[in-house]
Order: C-alpha cells, then sequence, then structure tokens
C-alpha cells in the first residue's frame, strides 16, 4: 500500500515537473520571449569565463610539472634553477600562445576586409548532438544570429543565437551543419557535412578529375551561406567510386573547437 | 543550507559541463557530468531529491545550449524518475546496479532531446550519428558512475544528507 502510494506520488511529481518543463520550452520559443531567454543565457558567461582561465591555468600548471620532470632526470644539479626558468618559459609560452591568437585575428581583419569582432569563447555545448560554442559577444555588440565565426585559421561556424551579452554559435562540427566548398587542387566542388571526430564531404563527379588526399577545401560562397574563401580543412581520405555520383570523403578541420579560446564574429556579411 | 549546497553542486556540476568535459572527449562523446550526478544523488537520495535536482541542472544546461530553455530538465527528468523505481527496487549495493541505471538514463536522455528537437522543428543530427554518440556516451557516463557514486555518498553524508529510505 505504502509502496504504491508512494510510486504514485513519484510519478505525480515527474509528470508535473516535466509537464512544467515543456511549457517553459514552448513559451521560452515564442519570439516575444527571444529577449528574455537571451538574457537569461548570458547569466552564467562571468562563471564559465572563470572556468575556462581555471583549465588554462591547470594546463600552464601541468605542462610546468612535466618540464621539472624532465629536467630532474636530465640533471639534478641544476634542477632548482631550471626549475624557476622552465616555469619562466612556460608562462612566456602561455602569453606569446596569447599573442599569436590575438595577432592572427588582427591580420585577418586586416586582410580580410569585413568588418569584424573578436570574441572569447566563454563555454561550450552541453551535450554532443550540438557542437556548439558560447561567446562573450551579443547583440549590444553588433552580433545577430545568422552572422558568420571565423578564426585566424579559417571557418568556425554560424551564431545560432544572440542574446545581449553573449552569443551561441553553431560549429561546423556540429551534424546539423553544412557548406559548400572547392577543392584547391583538383577545384572540385562538393559539400561539407558536420560530424562529431571529422567532416565529411560529398565531392561532386567530373570527367577527368579526382579529389586527392592532402587537398585543402575552401568555402565556394555557393549559395550564399559562406563567403568565398574561407579555409574549412585539408582532404584526409577520399574513396572513389564510378557508380556513385559523389565521391565521400573525409576532412580534417582547421580549428578544434575544443581548445578554440579566441573567435571572430563577421558584422557584415549577410548569408542570403 | 541543504539548498544551497544542492544548487552549488549542480551549478559546479553544470559549469564542468559546459568548460571542461568537451576535453575528455572519445569518438565524438564526452560524458554528462550533470546527469551522473544527477542520477547519483537519486540514488543516493531518492526519487523526489533526484527529479528537484534533475530539474534543477537541466536549466543550468540549457542555458548554455541553443534552442528554448526546460529541455535539457525534461530529458534529466526522465532519466531521474526511471532510476527512482530502480534504486527503490533493487540492491542499493551493487556497483553494477547504478552504472546500468546511468546507462538507461543516457538512452533516455539523448531520446528526449532528439525528440523534443524534431517535435519542436528543430534541426537533428542524422541517424547513424545519433546512434554513435548515444552508444559511446552511454558507455562513457556507465564507467564514471562507480567514482561519481562514491563521491556524491561521501560529499551527502559530509553534509548529513539523509539517505533514501529502501
Amino acid at each position: 500500500m505504502h509502496g504504491s502510494a508512494r510510486s504514485r506520488r513519484s510519478t505525480g511529481r515527474f509528470l508535473t515537473l516535466a509537464a512544467s518543463m515543456l511549457a517553459l520550452a514552448v513559451i521560452s520559443q515564442q519570439s516575444w520571449a527571444a529577449g528574455a531567454r537571451g538574457t537569461a543565457k548570458g547569466l552564467l558567461a562571468p562563471l564559465e569565463a572563470q572556468m575556462m582561465s581555471i583549465a588554462s591555468g591547470v594546463e600552464r600548471t601541468t605542462a610546468i610539472f612535466g618540464d621539472i620532470a624532465t629536467l630532474r632526470a636530465e640533471n639534478q644539479r641544476l634542477s632548482a634553477e631550471n626549475q624557476d626558468l622552465r616555469r619562466r618559459l612556460a608562462e612566456l609560452d602561455a602569453a606569446a600562445y596569447d599573442n599569436k591568437e590575438l595577432r592572427q585575428a588582427l591580420d585577418f581583419q586586416r586582410t580580410f576586409g569585413h568588418r569584424t569582432a573578436v570574441a572569447e569563447v566563454v563555454g561550450r555545448g552541453p551535450d554532443a548532438f550540438s557542437r556548439t560554442l558560447e561567446i562573450d559577444r551579443g547583440s549590444d555588440d553588433g552580433v545577430r544570429p545568422g552572422m558568420i565565426v571565423v578564426s585566424g585559421a579559417g571557418l568556425v561556424g554560424r551564431v545560432r543565437e544572440a542574446g545581449p551579452h553573449g552569443a551561441i554559435v553553431q560549429t561546423l562540427a556540429d551534424p546539423q551543419s553544412r557548406a559548400n566548398v572547392f577543392l584547391s587542387g583538383s577545384g572540385l566542388q562538393g559539400t561539407i557535412i558536420g560530424g562529431p571526430s571529422v567532416l565529411q564531404l560529398q565531392v561532386e563527379h567530373r570527367l577527368g578529375s579526382v579529389a586527392s588526399k592532402g587537398e585543402w577545401a575552401i568555402t565556394s560562397g555557393v549559395g550564399g551561406g559562406y563567403p568565398r574563401g574561407l579555409v574549412v580543412g585539408d582532404v584526409v581520405s577520399v574513396t572513389h567510386s564510378d557508380a556513385a555520383i559523389t565521391d565521400a570523403a573525409f576532412v580534417d578541420w582547421v580549428n578544434d573547437p575544443a581548445t578554440l579560446s579566441l573567435v571572430i564574429v563577421v558584422l557584415d556579411f549577410s548569408p542570403s | 543550507m541543504r539548498l544551497v549546497a544542492g544548487m552549488l553542486l549542480m551549478l559546479a556540476g553544470a559549469l564542468v559541463q559546459v568548460t571542461w568535459a568537451s576535453q575528455l572527449e572519445i569518438a565524438g562523446a564526452f560524458p554528462n557530468v550533470v546527469l551522473i550526478v544527477v542520477i547519483a544523488l537519486t540514488w543516493t537520495q531518492g526519487v523526489r531529491a533526484g527529479l528537484l535536482w534533475g530539474c534543477a541542472g537541466g536549466i543550468l544546461l540549457d542555458l548554455n545550449a541553443p534552442g528554448p530553455l526546460g529541455l535539457h530538465a525534461v530529458a534529466l527528468l526522465c532519466g531521474a524518475y526511471v532510476t527512482g523505481f530502480w534504486a527503490r527496487n533493487l540492491d542499493r549495493e551493487s556497483p553494477l546496479h547504478p552504472a546500468a541505471a546511468v546507462a538507461v538514463s543516457t538512452v533516455l536522455y539523448s531520446l528526449v532531446l532528439i525528440g523534443a528537437d524534431r517535435v519542436l522543428g528543430l534541426p537533428i543530427p542524422p541517424f547513424a550519428t545519433a546512434m554513435q554518440l548515444t552508444v559511446t556516451a552511454t558507455l562513457y557516463n556507465a564507467a564514471l558512475m562507480p567514482i561519481a557514486l562514491i563521491t556524491v555518498r561521501r560529499a551527502t553524508s559530509g553534509l548529513h544528507w539523509e539517505p533514501a529510505a529502501p
């Protein structure tokens, strides 16, 4: 009797909470609630930025410990002195890495010819189904849904949602991402399809041309989704079939979403 | 006090999930820290606590995900609800049951997320990709569950939270 009553209570609680959350989902998806949703989604951004900086600190510390171990093995006598030198070197390396990324962003801005905004990555999507990044620039900085996002290395993805002080970027690794590209060597056209480990590429068949390993996949501008000329990655394998209308290939993306820390939002490109 | 401690635990779990968890990627999948914590709390504290913290943790995850708020909460609620019944009717001391419970919850979580996206007209991943990611995440979460369970048991006993009635 007790067990049955408890089960009914649990089921009642579950149904009430699930119904409330579904109602919240429906309400928050309405266009009039977009502002409130965007504001709510920016609430955790400062804490996430702190967590990301802690992660960088941990990585730096780990690198220092690794260096110390090597030095001890090499020369016990100089370990204390080397420890200090290595720590300084690791700190300089970390600073140089940040500077390199910032320089790349500035160079990109000068040569790309579009109006851009540099944003810091403060978070990543909570599940593997949607490969997204959270950035610290939002509608107050001119960022709007649909804008494309790049890094110094190449294409990152597209802004999916924007709040006042933050935005969510759908990366190319997201299984729903698509981008039209051409190959640098053969000139063949194809479509990149997002994937969790590597990007898939469907390449057109053209008489006398076959896609080959090592070619660069570059956005073609076809379809108007992305501007022409952005590097996506290099072809790592091609499966050719005379019977099929397209060849299947895999592309190694130039960006690694797990390590991206700075991205550039292109503010004046409107996808058609 | 219990509410504050629980909120801090869920907040820490959600922050770890959206900042560090993706660095632990294996075959495209990474562990779901919040799901593991919610299932561990349900296993040790009962279905009522699991539903409450599942709801809170889900909303925190929704704040970092594209799309409407509430979907991750519904997905976590389903896992907590099933785990609650499982824990009530089976041996709580066996390490295999909580690992199996988190595995089943991961499958439910994935199904709810994909199903809700489909109902709401949002884009969903291709079937083969979704399948691969779900299977990998299921194994990953199940492997981490025993450690999570020990940690949550220690944390809750340290905070003098009463365990759920068998």
